[in-house]
């Protein structure tokens, strides 16, 4: 049986996703060890310059480089990869548990009768098997799992799940063709995908996230400068999106979406379960807030007891002044 | 226009969960509901329904016999039928085994559009409904934000993509997983609930279905769980103390940069 992994790479606005690269550098770490090939797959329209930088985190980079690969559809990419992974035959495959990853994966696993493990946040291997770690019930409990029956796992991870490696090597390039036909029976009629630079929220290093206590819209602008500073985003409590002071991509939590960045700020957060599910995986978390009995503290690392009115000016000029001694 | 909608019974999120001493099965206090976003598909079913003439709602899980009570909630809301399809001692791992099975009542029931919500909030997977498409080789739209009959054959649907949001069109028959932010699910009325109450909800075995037991049992998983664990707690919070905001930020940044060095 093949040993050999293929990751799927995601792009952005013309650039590769930060969490292609963390697979890539998982996979390299355990295709290194099983003394297999890592190869990742980069599918779209005039994408010469995204395959290069991917070159240095693996041994083979298969591509398909056509006009009907442009933007992301299932029907498309489904048919693309279900032939690449027939043809080079891995015995993983993984992808990330973004918005598309979460479209096209349990589609393509369907398609090859694979199992699939969707938003997990580690994986092991010994001896060949595979032992994969995923938070369960809002992270309330762990879970490993691992596959059989089959000679091939589908695994999609978290974002922020791995860090990221550049290897030496120089991976081959190997341009694929297929027929791809759009499935006919949709069409995309609009597409309306603002031109925002603004980094992914579950991709973000740096979370800075306002709850109730913000008082209204008009105050995130002090979570949004703060945001600049660290180059990361603002995240919003469910209380918060509710009462529409914030879109709901912004909502962290457990209807919302699932972060996990290096650095947490939580700023007039209660703590609800239901957030602190959507968060408490993140590395290192600090609360700010008035109340010390607040919830938030009992899932923090740090905690400031004051009115975020006052901390948060002092915050920005302190880290600006941070920054640029470092 | 016949409309399925796939819905789970899942844990409360307040629900006490346990695990086992075998550290391989969990212990679920006993609270359940409708999935949070299950019950957006719900709600849609029962507003097309209202709008497209001859429409009928028609409810379906996969699990066990107490799952029955998710489906009463449906009808509560307005669905026309349910059926529960018991998976007491068959696989509950394995998405493929629930997506097959589901696919396999599809077929036998008959529809022009299938609803569910875009995950489960105990697993959280994700995976069932876009893979009954597959099983069904129909196209499908992930996480909705809005639905639009065109006509009979044709809808028109708002998506959530990377970066915003699709508008498209779609022949029927189609696969929808709802999201958050497309309705806001009504509250049974008493009258509602008492028709739940008295509603006959039939009993679908799998092997009806044409799926043998063999082909869908724990040794036909392609998903085994090893353990589980609970996660490791943080270290109680760090409280910074200072007299003045700036000399409370000062210590966090200093303590953020040496200590947690995330900076």
């Amino acid at each position: 049986m093949s040993k050999d992994i293929l990751v799927f790479i995601e792009c952005k606005d013309g650039s590769i996703r930060k969490a292609s690269f963390e697979l890539l550098s998982k996979g390299k770490e355990l295709t290194e060890k099983l003394s297999s090939i890592l190869y990742a797959v980069v599918l779209g329209s005039d994408i010469k310059d995204l395959t290069e930088e991917v070159r240095p985190f693996t041994d083979k980079v298969l591509y398909m480089d056509v006009e009907v690969l442009k933007d992301y559809r299932w029907d498309t990419y489904t048919n693309a990869l279900e032939y690449l992974i027939k043809k080079y035959n891995p015995y993983l495959v993984f992808g990330a548990s973004t918005i598309t990853g979460k479209d096209l994966f349990p589609r393509l696993a369907a398609r090859l009768d694979a199992p699939a493990i969707s938003d997990a946040v580690g994986i092991e291997i010994q001896d060949g098997e595979i032992k994969v770690k995923k938070p369960i019930y809002g992270g309330k409990i762990i879970s490993w799992v691992t596959t059989q029956n089959t000679p091939l796992s589908i695994i999609t991870f978290r974002p922020n799940s791995f860090s990221i490696e550049k290897r030496q090597s120089a991976g081959e390039l190997v341009e694929e063709k297929i027929d791809l036909q759009v499935d006919a029976r949709i069409n995309i009629i609009k597409a309306d995908k603002g031109e925002s630079k603004k980094v992914d929220l579950q991709e973000a290093d740096f979370i800075i996230c306002g709850g109730r206590g913000m008082k209204g819209p008009e105050n995130f602008s002090l979570l949004e400068d703060i945001a600049e500073v660290l180059g990361g985003r603002v995240g919003a409590s469910r209380a918060v999106v509710d009462s529409k002071w914030r879109d709901y991509e912004d909502q962290v939590g457990k209807s919302g979406k699932t972060v996990s960045p290096k650095l947490y700020i939580g700023c007039g957060v209660s703590g609800a379960l239901h957030h602190t599910m959507g968060m408490d995986t993140s590395k290192v978390i600090v609360a700010i807030n008035k109340d010390p009995n607040a919830l938030i503290f009992q899932y923090a690392d740090y905690g400031i007891v004051d009115d975020l009115f006052n901390i948060l000016p002092a915050l920005k000029k302190g880290l600006e002044s941070s920054k640029q001694e470092a | 226009m016949n409309i399925l909608v796939f819905i789970k019974q899942v844990a409360d999120t307040e629900a006490r969960i346990l695990i086992k001493s075998d550290n391989r099965s969990l212990e679920i206090e006993n609270k359940f509901n409708l999935n949070f976003f299950d019950e957006f598909a719900v709600e849609e079913a029962i507003r097309l329904k209202a709008k497209v003439k001859d429409s009928k709602v028609t409810v379906c899980t996969y699990g066990g016999k107490k799952a029955i009570e998710a489906l009463r909630t449906a009808i509560a809301m307005g669905a026309d039928q349910a059926y529960l399809i018991d998976n007491t001692d068959l696989d509950t791992e394995d998405p493929l085994i629930t997506a097959k099975i589901l696919a396999g009542f599809a077929k036998k029931e008959g529809f022009d559009l299938i609803l569910c919500g875009r995950q489960a909030i105990d697993d959280e997977n994700g995976n069932i409904g876009v893979m009954v498409s597959e099983f069904l080789n129909i196209p499908h739209v992930s996480a909705i934000t809005k639905l639009d009959v065109v006509d009979e054959k044709k809808i028109t649907v708002e998506n959530d993509v990377e970066g915003g949001k699709e508008i498209k069109e779609i022949i029927l028959p189609a696969l929808l997983t709802t999201q958050k932010g497309i309705n806001e699910p009504r509250v049974p009325l008493i009258t509602g609930v008492m028709k739940a109450m008295k509603a006959n909800i039939p009993v679908v075995e799998p092997t009806s279905l044409g799926f043998a037991k063999d082909m869908i049992d724990k040794n036909a998983s392609k998903i085994k769980v090893i353990s589980y664990e609970t996660p490791k707690g943080r270290p109680p919070v760090k409280i910074i103390e200072g007299e003045t905001p700036d000399e409370k930020v000062k210590k966090l940044i200093q303590l953020l940069r040496e200590e947690a060095k995330v900076l």
